[in-house]
C-alpha cells in the first residue's frame, strides 16, 4: 500500500559515534515526493544520520519513523533503496555483470529460497532502462567508470521499486557532465514516478537548484525549504558557522538547470 | 611405477574401488569448488587451511575413541570454524591470528592423542595425505548425503550467498538474514572440509577448495559462468587425477592438486597471453 503520511518521522533523535555525539537531539519530517539534500561539513554527522535512518548504526534516544512505523518494528526495507558512498569501491575483481548486480536488489525476506522468474528480470531491465544502462548490462561491473558503477548502484536500489531513495554522497569524483546526467535522472524519478529521495552532497550548486528541502547537520540537524534556489541564511550559518559563505559561494543556479543537450 | 598405460584406462571402470572413488572425487570436487568460490570472493581462502590442520584433531579424537574420522573431523572442524569467526566479530583477534590459533590447537590435540595411543599412525597418515582409493560404499554413501545437503543449499540460497559475499552490509538492509546464512555457511565449510579429507587429505584439502575457483576468476566472466567454470575445473583436476594416480600407482591426492595448479598455470597464462 503506498504511504500518505510522513514518510520519515523523526523526533529528539541522538546517535553516538563511539562516546562523543554523533547527531544530537534532531527533529525533522521528510514527506512523501520530497527531494532532500543533506548537507553540513565533514563530521558534521551527514552519514551517521543517514545510517540511523536506514537503521544500520542505533539510536542513543529518540524516536524515527519510516512510512509510519517505528523503526524498531519496520521490515519492509525492500521499500528503502539505499546506495552508501562506498559502494563503489568493490574488489574490480569480484566477478559479477551489472544485470546480476542490480538482480541482487530484488531480493528481501519475503522471498528467500525462491528462484527468480520472469517478473524479476522484466524489473531489472527497467531499472537498467532508468539510469541508461542497459548497453551495460552484460559488462563486469570491475570495467566500469565511475559514474557508470554508480548508475549501477542506483538501478540495483530501484530494482525493488522503493518509495524512498538514500544516496550517500552519489557523485564524489565525478566530472561535471557526468555529475549534471545523474541529477537529471534524479530529478526525473522524483518528478515523474514522485519517489522520496535523500541525498547527502557536498555539491550545494546541486542540492540548491534541484531539491525541494535541505537539512544541514552538524551535529543538529535544521531544515528548510529550498525556493527558488535559496535557503535561508540561518539555517546555512547554524550548519557551516559564521563563515557559511565560503561554503556555498558557487551555488548560483544559471547553468545548473536541466540542460536537454546533455 | 605400475605398468599400466592409458589404454589400460577402459578396464579400470570393472574395478569398485575405481568407480567409488570416482564418484567420491566428483563430489567433492563440486562442493569444494562451490564453497571455494565464495571463500575467495569473502577473502577467507585461508581459513580452510586453518580448520582443515584443526580437523586432525578431530581425526585423531575419532581413532583414538573408535569412532567414524569423518564424523570426528566434523566436529573438530565445526568448532573451530565458530571460534574463529567469534574471535573475529568480537575483535578477539585478526583472522589470520584466529586461524594460526585455532591450527595449532587442534594439531597439538591431534599430537596429544597420537602419543597417547599407539597403532593408527599409519591410519592417520592416509587422513593426512587423502586416501581416495580406499573409499567404501559407505564412504560414498555418506559423501553423497552430505554433498546433496551441501548443493541444495547452495541452489536455494545462490542469491542470497551472492548477496552477503559480495555485500554484506547492503544484504542486512534488504532484510536478508546475514547472520543466520553466515552461520549456515560456515557449518558448509566444516563439512566441506570432513568430507573431502578421504578424498584428498588434511594438507592439500585447500588445494581442492581454492585452486579451482581461482582458475574460474582468470576467466572474468559473470558470477554465473564464473561458478560453473569453477566446478568443471574442479570435476576435471579430480578425475584426471584419480585416473592417472591409478593408471600410474602414484599418490592421488599429489596428482588431483598438480592436475589443478597446471590447469591454473594454464589458463592463467592463455588469458595474459590471448
Amino acid at each position: 500500500m503506498p504511504v500518505t503520511g510522513p514518510i520519515i518521522d523523526v523526533q529528539d533523535l541522538t546517535v553516538k559515534r563511539g562516546t562523543s555525539e554523533a547527531i544530537s537531539n534532531a527533529s525533522f519530517i521528510i514527506n512523501k515526493g520530497d527531494y532532500v539534500g543533506i548537507v553540513g561539513p565533514n563530521g558534521g554527522g551527514k552519514t551517521s544520520l543517514v545510517l540511523a535512518l536506514l537503521g544500520l548504526l542505533p539510536k542513543e534516544s529518540g524516536s524515527i519513523k519510516i512510512m509510519g512505523q517505528d523503526i524498531g518494528s519496520f521490515h519492509q526495507w525492500d521499500k528503502v533503496g539505499y546506495v552508501s558512498q562506498f559502494a563503489i569501491n568493490f574488489d574490480s575483481q569480484f566477478p559479477l555483470t551489472v544485470r546480476e548486480l542490480v538482480g541482487l536488489g530484488r531480493i528481501n525476506r519475503s522471498n528467500m529460497g525462491r528462484f527468480r522468474n520472469k517478473d524479476d528480470w522484466k524489473a531489472v531491465n527497467e531499472a537498467l532502462d532508468i539510469m541508461s544502462i542497459s548497453d551495460l548490462a552484460n559488462k563486469r561491473i570491475g570495467r566500469l567508470s565511475g559514474g557508470q558503477r554508480q548508475r549501477a548502484f542506483v538501478a540495483k536500489s530501484l530494482v525493488s521499486e522503493p518509495e524512498l531513495l538514500v544516496l550517500d554522497e552519489p557523485v564524489t569524483g565525478f566530472d561535471p557532465i557526468t555529475q549534471e546526467k545523474f541529477f537529471m535522472q534524479l530529478s526525473n524519478l522524483n518528478h515523474k514516478k514522485g519517489l522520496t529521495i535523500l541525498i547527502v552532497s557536498h555539491d550545494l550548486a546541486a542540492v540548491f537548484c534541484r531539491m525541494s528541502r535541505v537539512l544541514c547537520v552538524n551535529k543538529e540537524v535544521h531544515g528548510s525549504e529550498i525556493s527558488e534556489g535559496k535557503v535561508p541564511d540561518d539555517v546555512l550559518k547554524k550548519g557551516y558557522g559564521e563563515h557559511f559563505h565560503f561554503a556555498f559561494h558557487q551555488h548560483q543556479c544559471q547553468g545548473v538547470f536541466i540542460d536537454e543537450q546533455l | 611405477m605400475s605398468s599400466f598405460s592409458l589404454f589400460d584406462l577402459p578396464s579400470l571402470f570393472q574395478y569398485q574401488f575405481f568407480v567409488l572413488a570416482l564418484i567420491g572425487g566428483v563430489l567433492a570436487a563440486v562442493v569444494s569448488s562451490w564453497i571455494g568460490l565464495f571463500l575467495i570472493l569473502r577473502k577467507e581462502s585461508m581459513l580452510v587451511d586453518g580448520v582443515a590442520h584443526t580437523a586432525f584433531g578431530g581425526v585423531a579424537l575419532g581413532l583414538f575413541l573408535g569412532i567414524e574420522p569423518m564424523l570426528g573431523a566434523l566436529a573438530v572442524s565445526t568448532v573451530a570454524v565458530y571460534a574463529i569467526t567469534y574471535m573475529r566479530r568480537r575483535g578477539m583477534a585478526q583472522s589470520d591470528s584466529a586461524i594460526a590459533v585455532m591450527l595449532s590447537v587442534g594439531f597439538s590435540l591431534g599430537i596429544i592423542i597420537i602419543s597417547m595411543a599407539n597403532g593408527f599412525n599409519v591410519e592417520l597418515f592416509s587422513y593426512l595425505f587423502g586416501s581416495i582409493l580406499t573409499l567404501d560404499s559407505n564412504d560414498v554413501l555418506v559423501l553423497v548425503v552430505l554433498a546433496l545437503s551441501i548443493i541444495g543449499f547452495m541452489v536455494f540460497f545462490y542469491k542470497e550467498m551472492l548477496a552477503v559475499t559480495f555485500d554484506e552490509d547492503g544484504a542486512k538492509l534488504q532484510g536478508i538474514p546475514v547472520q543466520g546464512l553466515t552461520m549456515t555457511f560456515n557449518l558448509l565449510v566444516a563439512v566441506t572440509i570432513a568430507l573431502s579429507i578421504k578424498v584428498i587429505g588434511i594438507i592439500l584439502v585447500v588445494a581442492l577448495m581454492v585452486l579451482p575457483g581461482l582458475t574460474a576468476l582468470q576467466l572474468h566472466r559473470s558470477f554465473k559462468s564464473t561458478l560453473i567454470a569453477s566446478t568443471v575445473f574442479g570435476i576435471f583436476a579430480s578425475t584426471i587425477g584419480i585416473m592417472l594416480s591409478a593408471l600410474f600407482n602414484v599418490a592421488t591426492s599429489g596428482v588431483i592438486v598438480f592436475t589443478a595448479a597446471g590447469v591454473f598455470l594454464f589458463v592463467a597464462a592463455y588469458q595474459r597471453i590471448a
